[in-house]
C-alpha cells in the first residue's frame, strides 16, 4: 500500500475516508458535515482511486464485510445496510430546474443590459410624469418595447436550447437492470438498487456489473472496462491480485462494465455514488464551468458600450447643466443619451447568427447543447482527444501480416474494400488456419450488409480475423462445412494458443491440426516453416527474420498472433476419438506460417483532420487510458506525432545513447506515461504542456485527464476534450467545450459535454472549428454593423440639447433602424463565407483578440457613424430648407417649436405654422433622416462584408446579404409610404430626392472604406492596420507572422538536432 | 450644404404642401396654455397683456400705414412685382378694441379685448368671403363680440408674398371681446373662434386643434 501510505489518506476500514462522515447515522448533523466536506470532496475526488480490498486475502476480505463466503449476507442484515448506506444508484447530476434555466436565459450578459436600459426608460417616463412634464410617452414605449426585445429574445434562445436538450433525452434509456445475489445462502435476483455492500454476486457473460466487485471466484470472466478506462479490449478478470493499482488488477470489477465472457462471483465492496464509477460521476458533476470564451467577449463588449453610453451621457448631462437646462430636464437626458447607446437589435442579432450556425454544424453532425458553445471550437487553441472510439474505428481490424518473409500490409479505412489478394500458397495456408482454428461467428440476416459493418460474436481478435478471411479469401462458412472441427483447445491465458483439428478439406480421410496463439509459443511448437508453400527446417535466419517481423508489428501497436499447423498422420483417421483433456495427438514440430497483427485502426478521415488542426494552429494531445505503445502507434497514424519528429526515446534509439542524455528540449514528441504523471507536480506538467508540441498521454486515469485540462487551461489555452467514456466526463466538464460522441458516448459523457458528435467523427470537430471561427469573424461584421448607425441614432439627440434644434431623429425611428431595418442585413453577414483560409490561421488569442475592442468601436463610431450621422443631418436640413426653414433659423429654436400653444411659430420666409403642421415636418424629416441611414447603410453593410479585401476581390455571392439590402429599403419605404402610418408610427412620405441626399455620403463611405483597405493590403504592417481594427490587425498579423517565426523555429531546432547528431 | 442652400429660392420656399391652410392665432398669448386669468381690481394681473397688445399695435396705427397703399375691398390683390404693395388695415376697424379708446382694452371692466389672427402663408388665396367667427360655450355666462363687424377678413390682403418681397405686409386682424354677464357670479368661460365661409379654409382636423380654429379659455376675477 505504498501509494496509500503516501496519501496517509486510508483507513482499515473505509475505502474513502473523507466520504465517512456521510454514511454516519447521525442524521441531523448530515447536511451540515456535508456542505463543510463539499470543497474538501471535491479535491479529494481529484485524487486517484485509493482501496485496498485487492489486496486481502479471502479470509481478510470475509472479516472486513463480516460476510460469510458461501452463503453471503442474511438479508436482515442487507436491509440494514440498505438504509445506511442507500441505494445502490448514482446521485443524478443536479439539473437546473426549467425556469431557472428560462431566467438564466432572460438575464444573463447582454440581456441584462436592456432590462437596465427599459427599467431606466420608465424611470424616466416616471420623473416627467411625476414633475407634470408636458411630453410625449417616448421613454414608455422605448421601456416597453426594450422588456419586449429582451423577453423575445430570451424565448427564442431558450426555446433553441430546450431543443437541443429533448434531443439529449432521447439518449437517456432507463431500463432497471436486476442482479444475481446470494443472500442466507439462497440465490435471488434483486433490482440492482438494492444491492448493499459485502452483498455476494454473480455475474455472467452480458450482465452489467451491478456493483464494484472483488471477485472470490471465476471462470473464464472478461469485462471491457472500456467505459471507465477507454481500453478498447476486454480483460480478463481472475481472483489473482496481480497489480497495486485497483484499476489493473485482475480481480476487482467495476460497476457498470461489462461481463462479455465467463462468469464470476465476488463480494461488493462499494455501491452508488461510492464506486469507482459513481466517484467519477460526482467528481463531473461537481466541477464548475467558466464562462465561454464568447460569453467573456461579450461581456466585454457590454463593457465598452457601457463606458461609451456613461461617458456621452455624463459629459452631455454636465453640459446642459452649463447650457442652462434644469437638473430634472438634465437627468432625463442623460438617461435618454445612455438608453440611446444601447444597440437594441444587437442581442436579437447575435442569438440569430449564433443558432444560425448552430444549426449549420446540426447539418454537419455537430449538435451544439448550449449555443454560446458555438463559438468555442472556433477559439479552441488545444484539443485534448480520447483515443478510442473518437481518433480509432473502435473495432480490432488485420493490419498487417507477416509470411513468406514479407511484411503484408491490409486495407484498414472504415470500408476495407481493398481485398488482399496474394497469390502466395502461404497465404491460402494462412486464410484457412484464420478461418478454421477461429470461434467467432457472424451473426444471423447480415448477407446484405458489407462485411466490414456485419456484427460477430466472439472476442475482438477473432472478429477481426473472421471478417478478413471472409473479405479476401472467401465464405468462412462454406470453409467451415467442408472441413469440420472435430476437436478444440480453445484460447487461455496459461497456454496463450488455441488449437482445432478438423478434417481435410478434399474430403480424405486425414486430419489437420491447427494452431494460433502468441507468437513465441507458437514458434515453440514449430521445427518447420512454410515458405511460398514449401516447408523448410527452421534456421537461425528465420528465427532471426521472425523476430525482426515480430518486434516491428509489436513497435507499431500491434497485437500480433502467430499461426502454424500438422497435418495428422493417417493413424489419426476418420473416427479418431480426439481427446482434449489427455492430449492423444501430436502437438510437436508443427508447421510454422505466419504472423498476423492486428490493431483498432484509425478513422480514416482523422489523419487529415489532425493535421488541418495543426495548420489552424491547434494543438491535438492524446489522453487515452490505452497503453503508451498502442497510444504512440495509433498518434503516429494519425499525425498527432508527426514524421519526422521524435521522442526523447527515439533519439537515444537513433543516436544509441542512454535516455538521460538526450536533452529533453530536442524531443518536440513526448509520450507521458499515467504512472509518470502522477508523480508530478503541476511545474513539471507545465514544462511537458510548453516544451513540446506534440503530446501522447497514456494509461491515465480519469482524474488525470481532468489535471491535463487545467494544466492546459492554466497555461492560457482554450482546451477541447473529446472523449467518450465515463472516465472522460470530469475532462469533459472541465473543458472549455467538451464533445461527446454520439453513437458510442456514454450518457454520463454526453450530459457533460456542451457539443456532440452526432457521428462520433474527429473530422466533423474540423468543421465546428471551421464554424466557430467563422461566425466570430462574422459576428465582427454584424456588430461593426449594428453598432455605426448608433452615432446617427446619438448624435440628433445631442444636437437638440446643445444647438436647440427640433429633433431629427426621433425614438420611433430608432427602433425601425434597430429592430427593422438593421436587422436583416446584419444577420446577413452571418452568411458571408470567410475572407482567406481561416484554417490557415492561429486560433486567437482570448487576451487580445477581442471580439469588439477600441479601435473598431472607434471606426464604427467616429468615422463611418460620423459620416453617417453627416448624411443625415445634410437629409434633415434639406427636408426643413425646403419647408420653409433655414439651417441658422433653426438655431435655439427648440422651446417654441416644441410649444404646443404657440401656433403662429414663424419660418425664414414669414409664413407661421401652427404646432401640429411644424411637427408633421419634423416627423417627415424624423422620416428621411431615416431613410438616410437606410441608404448609408447599405454602403455600410458593402464594406462590412469584407475586413481585409476589396469587395471587388470579394465579390456579392452572399445572396441572403442581397435580399437583406433589398428587404432593408423595401421595409424603409413600406414605413414611408404606407398609408395610415402617419398616425400610427408617424413616418410621413418622402419625396424621391430626399432618398438622394444621403447618397453622395454612401459613396464617401464606400470609397474610403475601399482605398483604406488597398492600402492595407498593400502595407500590411503599416500604421493603418496598426491602428485599426475593423480588419483585426492583431489576428492577420499573426497570419502573416507567425508562420515565419514558427520555421525560424523549425530550422534552429534543426540545427539543434544535427549538433546532437554530430556529437 | 452651401450648394444646397444655394439651389433654394430665398424668396419662396421649395414646398408649400406642409402648409395648405392656415392655422388661428389669438394674441397676446399667455405663458403657458392658452388661457387668459386676470383681476379686474389689480392692474398688475393685465398689464402684461396691455402691453403686448399695445405694442402690437403699433405698427398698425393711422401714422404707420400712410405709405401703405389703400387697396379695393372685397377682392384678391394680386402682384406681378417685382415690387410689391402692402395694404392698409387701420386699427379703426377694430373699433372698441382698437385701443383709443380704451387704453386698457376692456381689460379693467371685466371686457377683455383679444385678438385673433389667422397664420401667413405664402399665396394662400382664400375663396368665399371668409371671417372669423367666435362663439362663447356659455352664452348665459358671457357674450361675445367680433370687431370688424361679422369678424370678416377681407380678400384684399391676400395673398402674401412672404417677408423678404412683400415688406410692411399687415396681417388681417379680428378683435374678439368677451363681456361677462355682470350678474353671473361665474365669470370664466371657453371661447371658440372658427374660420367660416370659406371653402379653403378648413377649420376642422382631428390632430390639429388649431388648423382654422382656436380656443381659449378667459377667467376674470372681480
Amino acid at each position: 500500500m505504498e501509494r496509500g501510505g503516501k496519501r496517509g489518506k486510508v483507513s482499515p476500514h473505509g475505502q474513502h475516508p473523507s466520504r465517512k462522515p456521510k454514511r454516519e447515522p447521525k442524521i441531523k448533523t448530515k447536511k451540515k458535515v456535508k456542505r463543510d466536506t463539499k470543497k474538501k470532496d471535491m479535491e479529494e475526488l481529484k485524487k486517484e482511486v485509493v482501496m485496498n480490498d485487492h489486496q486481502l486475502t479471502l479470509k481478510e476480505l470475509s472479516t472486513k464485510y463480516s460476510v460469510d463466503l458461501t452463503n453471503g449476507q442474511s438479508p436482515e442484515k442487507a436491509k440494514e445496510i440498505l438504509i445506511r448506506d442507500g441505494p445502490n444508484t448514482l446521485t443524478p447530476p443536479h439539473t437546473t430546474p426549467e425556469w431557472v434555466k428560462f431566467c438564466k436565459q432572460l438575464f444573463s450578459g447582454f440581456a441584462l443590459l436592456l432590462w437596465i436600459s427599459s427599467i431606466l426608460c420608465f424611470v424616466a417616463h416616471g420623473i416627467q410624469l411625476y414633475f407634470n412634464e408636458k411630453s410625449s410617452s417616448d421613454n414608455l414605449y422605448l421601456g416597453i418595447v426594450l422588456a419586449v426585445v429582451v423577453g423575445i429574445t430570451g424565448c427564442f434562445s431558450y426555446y433553441q436550447e430546450a431543443k437541443s436538450s429533448k434531443i439529449m433525452e432521447s439518449f437517456k434509456n432507463m431500463v432497471p437492470q436486476q442482479a444475481q445475489v446470494i443472500r442466507g445462502g439462497q440465490k435471488m435476483q434483486i433490482n440492482v438498487q438494492d444491492v448493499v455492500v459485502g452483498d455476494l454476486v454473480e455475474v455472467k457473460a452480458g450482465d452489467r456489473i451491478p456493483a464494484d466487485l472483488r471477485l472470490i471466484s471465476a471462470q473464464g470472466c472478461k469485462v471491457d472496462n472500456s467505459s471507465l478506462t477507454g481500453e478498447s479490449e476486454p480483460q480478463s478478470r481472475s481472483t489473482d491480485f496481480t497489480h497495486e493499482n485497483p484499476l489493473e488488477t485482475r480481480n476487482i470489477c467495476f460497476f457498470s462494465t461489462n461481463c462479455v465472457e465467463g462468469s464470476a462471483r465476488g463480494v461488493v465492496i462499494a455501491t452508488g455514488d461510492s464506486t469507482v464509477m459513481g466517484r467519477i460521476a460526482s467528481l463531473a458533476s461537481g466541477l464548475k464551468t467558466g464562462k465561454t470564451p464568447i460569453g467573456a467577449e461579450i461581456e466585454h463588449f457590454i463593457h465598452l458600450i457601457t463606458g461609451v453610453a456613461v461617458f456621452l451621457g455624463v459629459t452631455f448631462f454636465v453640459l446642459s447643466l452649463a447650457l442652462g437646462y434644469g437638473w430634472l430636464k438634465a437627468v432625463i437626458f442623460l438617461i435618454g443619451i445612455i438608453v440611446a447607446n444601447v444597440p437594441e437589435g444587437l442581442l436579437a442579432t447575435v442569438t440569430v447568427c449564433l443558432t444560425l450556425t448552430a444549426k449549420r454544424m446540426a447539418r454537419k453532425n455537430c449538435l451544439v447543447k448550449n449555443l454560446e458553445a458555438v463559438e468555442t471550437l472556433g477559439s479552441t487553441s488545444t484539443i485534448c482527444s480520447d483515443k478510442t472510439g473518437t481518433l480509432t474505428q473502435n473495432r480490432m481490424t488485420v493490419a498487417h501480416m507477416w509470411f513468406d518473409r514479407t511484411v503484408y500490409h491490409d486495407d484498414t479505412s472504415e470500408e476495407q474494400t481493398g481485398k488482399f489478394t496474394k497469390g502466395s500458397e502461404t497465404w491460402f495456408v494462412l486464410a484457412r488456419i484464420a478461418g478454421l482454428c477461429n470461434r467467432a461467428d457472424f451473426k444471423a440476416d447480415q448477407e446484405t450488409l458489407p462485411v466490414a459493418k456485419r456484427e460477430t460474436t466472439g472476442d475482438a481478435s477473432e472478429s477481426a480475423l473472421l471478417k478478413f478471411v471472409e473479405q479476401s479469401y472467401g465464405s468462412v462458412k462454406e470453409m467451415r462445412e467442408k472441413s469440420p472441427k472435430v476437436a478444440e483447445i480453445p484460447f487461455n491465458s496459461t497456454n496463450k494458443y488455441q488449437l482445432s483439428i478438423h478434417r481435410h478439406e478434399d474430403g480424405s480421410p486425414g486430419h489437420v491440426l491447427m494452431m494460433k496463439g502468441a507468437p513465441e509459443r507458437i514458434l515453440e511448437f514449430c521445427s518447420s516453416f512454410l515458405l511460398h508453400g514449401q516447408e523448410f527446417p527452421i534456421d537461425d535466419k528465420m528465427k532471426n527474420a521472425f523476430q525482426d517481423a515480430y518486434s516491428e508489428l509489436g513497435g507499431l501497436g500491434e497485437r500480433v498472433l502467430g499461426f502454424c499447423f500438422l497435418n495428422l498422420p493417417s493413424s489419426f483417421s476418420t473416427g479418431f476419438p480426439f481427446n482434449t483433456d489427455e492430449i492423444n495427438f501430436p502437438m510437436s514440430n508443427l508447421c510454422f506460417v505466419g504472423l498476423v497483427s492486428m490493431i483498432d485502426p484509425p478513422r480514416a478521415a482523422v489523419p487529415s483532420a489532425v493535421s488541418k488542426c495543426r495548420s489552424a494552429g491547434i494543438k491535438v494531445i492524446m489522453v487515452t487510458g490505452d497503453h503508451p505503445i498502442t497510444a504512440k502507434a495509433i498518434a503516429r497514424g494519425v499525425g498527432i506525432i508527426s514524421e519526422g519528429t521524435e521522442t526523447a526515446e527515439d533519439i537515444a534509439a537513433r543516436l544509441g545513447i542512454p535516455i538521460s542524455q538526450v536533452k529533453a528540449r530536442n524531443a518536440k514528441a513526448i509520450v507521458v506515461h499515467g504512472s509518470e504523471l502522477k508523480d508530478m507536480n503541476s511545474e513539471q506538467l507545465n514544462q511537458i504542456l510548453q516544451n513540446h508540441t506534440e503530446i501522447v498521454f497514456a494509461r491515465t486515469s480519469p482524474q488525470q485527464k481532468l489535471i491535463i485540462v487545467e494544466g492546459c487551461q492554466k497555461l492560457g489555452a482554450i482546451v477541447a476534450v473529446t472523449g467518450d467514456g465515463v472516465n472522460d466526463s470530469p475532462a469533459l466538464k472541465k473543458a472549455d467545450i467538451g464533445i461527446a460522441m454520439g453513437i458510442t458516448g456514454s450518457d454520463v459523457s454526453k450530459q457533460a459535454a456542451d457539443l456532440i458528435l452526432l457521428d462520433d467523427n474527429f473530422a466533423s470537430i474540423v468543421t465546428g472549428v471551421e464554424e466557430g471561427r467563422l461566425i466570430f469573424d462574422n459576428l465582427k461584421k454584424s456588430i461593426a454593423y449594428t453598432l455605426t448607425s448608433n452615432i446617427p441614432e446619438i448624435t440628433p439627440f445631442l444636437l437638440f440639447i446643445i444647438l436647440g434644434i427640433p429633433l431629427p431623429l426621433g425614438t420611433i425611428t430608432i427602433l425601425c433602424i434597430d429592430l427593422g431595418t438593421d436587422m436583416v442585413p446584419a444577420i446577413s453577414l452571418a452568411y458571408e463565407s470567410p475572407e482567406s483560409d481561416i484554417m490557415q490561421r492561429q486560433p486567437r488569442n482570448p487576451k487580445t483578440d477581442n471580439l469588439v475592442n477600441h479601435h473598431l468601436i472607434g471606426i464604427a463610431y467616429g468615422q463611418i457613424g460620423m459620416i453617417q450621422a453627416l448624411a443625415g443631418f445634410f437629409t434633415y436640413f434639406v427636408v426643413m430648407a425646403e419647408n420653409g426653414f433655414m439651417p441658422l433659423h433653426l438655431l435655439g429654436i427648440r422651446l417654441k417649436w416644441d410649444d404646443p400653444f404657440l401656433n403662429n411659430l414663424e419660418d425664414s420666409y414669414g409664413q407661421q405654422w401652427t404646432y401640429e403642421q411644424r411637427k408633421v415636418v419634423e416627423f417627415t424629416c424624423h422620416t428621411a433622416f431615416f431613410a438616410s441611414i437606410v441608404v448609408v447603410q447599405w454602403a455600410d453593410l458593402i464594406i462590412c462584408k469584407t475586413r481585409r479585401n476589396s469587395v471587388f476581390q470579394q465579390g456579392m455571392k452572399n445572396k441572403v446579404l442581397i435580399f437583406g439590402l433589398l428587404e432593408e429599403t423595401l421595409l424603409a419605404a413600406l414605413l414611408s409610404y404606407t398609408p395610415g402610418m402617419g398616425v400610427a408610427l408617424r413616418m410621413y412620405p418622402l419625396r424621391v430626392t430626399w432618398w438622394l441626399c444621403a447618397i453622395p455620403y454612401g459613396i464617401v463611405i464606400f470609397i474610403c472604406d475601399e482605398v483604406r483597405k488597398l492600402i492595407i493590403r498593400k502595407r500590411p504592417e503599416g500604421w493603418l492596420e496598426r491602428g485599426d481594427i475593423l480588419l483585426t490587425s492583431a489576428e492577420e498579423l499573426r497570419m502573416t507572422r507567425v508562420p515565419r517565426a514558427r520555421t525560424e523555429l523549425d530550422t534552429s531546432e534543426r540545427a539543434y538536432e544535427l549538433e546532437a547528431d554530430t556529437e | 450644404m452651401w450648394a444646397m442652400l444655394q439651389t433654394l429660392n430665398d424668396e419662396v420656399p421649395k414646398y408649400r404642401d406642409q402648409i395648405p391652410s392656415p392655422g388661428l392665432m389669438v394674441f397676446p398669448k399667455p405663458v403657458t396654455a392658452l388661457e387668459y386669468t386676470f383681476s379686474m381690481s389689480d392692474p398688475s394681473s393685465y398689464d402684461g397683456y396691455i402691453k403686448d397688445l399695445k405694442k402690437f399695435l403699433k405698427s398698425y396705427s393711422l401714422e404707420e400705414q400712410k405709405s401703405l397703399a389703400n387697396c379695393t375691398d372685397g377682392v384678391l390683390f394680386e402682384q406681378k412685382g417685382p415690387d410689391y404693395v402692402s395694404c392698409q388695415f387701420p386699427d379703426t376697424l377694430l373699433q372698441a378694441c382698437s385701443g383709443r379708446n380704451d387704453p386698457d382694452f376692456g381689460y379693467s371692466q371685466g371686457q377683455p379685448c383679444i385678438l385673433v389672427k389667422m397664420n401667413r402663408i405664402i399665396g394662400l388665396k382664400p375663396e368665399g368671403s371668409p371671417r372669423i367667427d367666435c362663439l362663447s360655450k356659455d352664452e348665459n355666462i358671457a357674450l361675445v363680440s367680433t370687431y370688424p363687424n361679422h369678424g370678416i377678413i377681407d380678400l384684399k390682403y391676400f395673398p402674401y408674398y412672404g417677408k423678404k418681397l412683400h415688406v410692411g405686409y399687415l396681417q388681417p386682424l379680428v378683435a374678439v371681446q368677451v363681456s361677462f354677464e355682470s350678474n353671473s357670479t361665474k365669470k370664466e368661460v371657453t371661447v371658440e373662434c372658427k374660420i367660416e365661409g370659406s371653402r379653403n379654409l378648413r377649420n376642422e382636423d382631428d390632430r390639429d386643434k388649431f388648423l382654422g380654429r382656436v380656443a381659449f379659455k378667459i377667467t376674470a376675477r372681480t
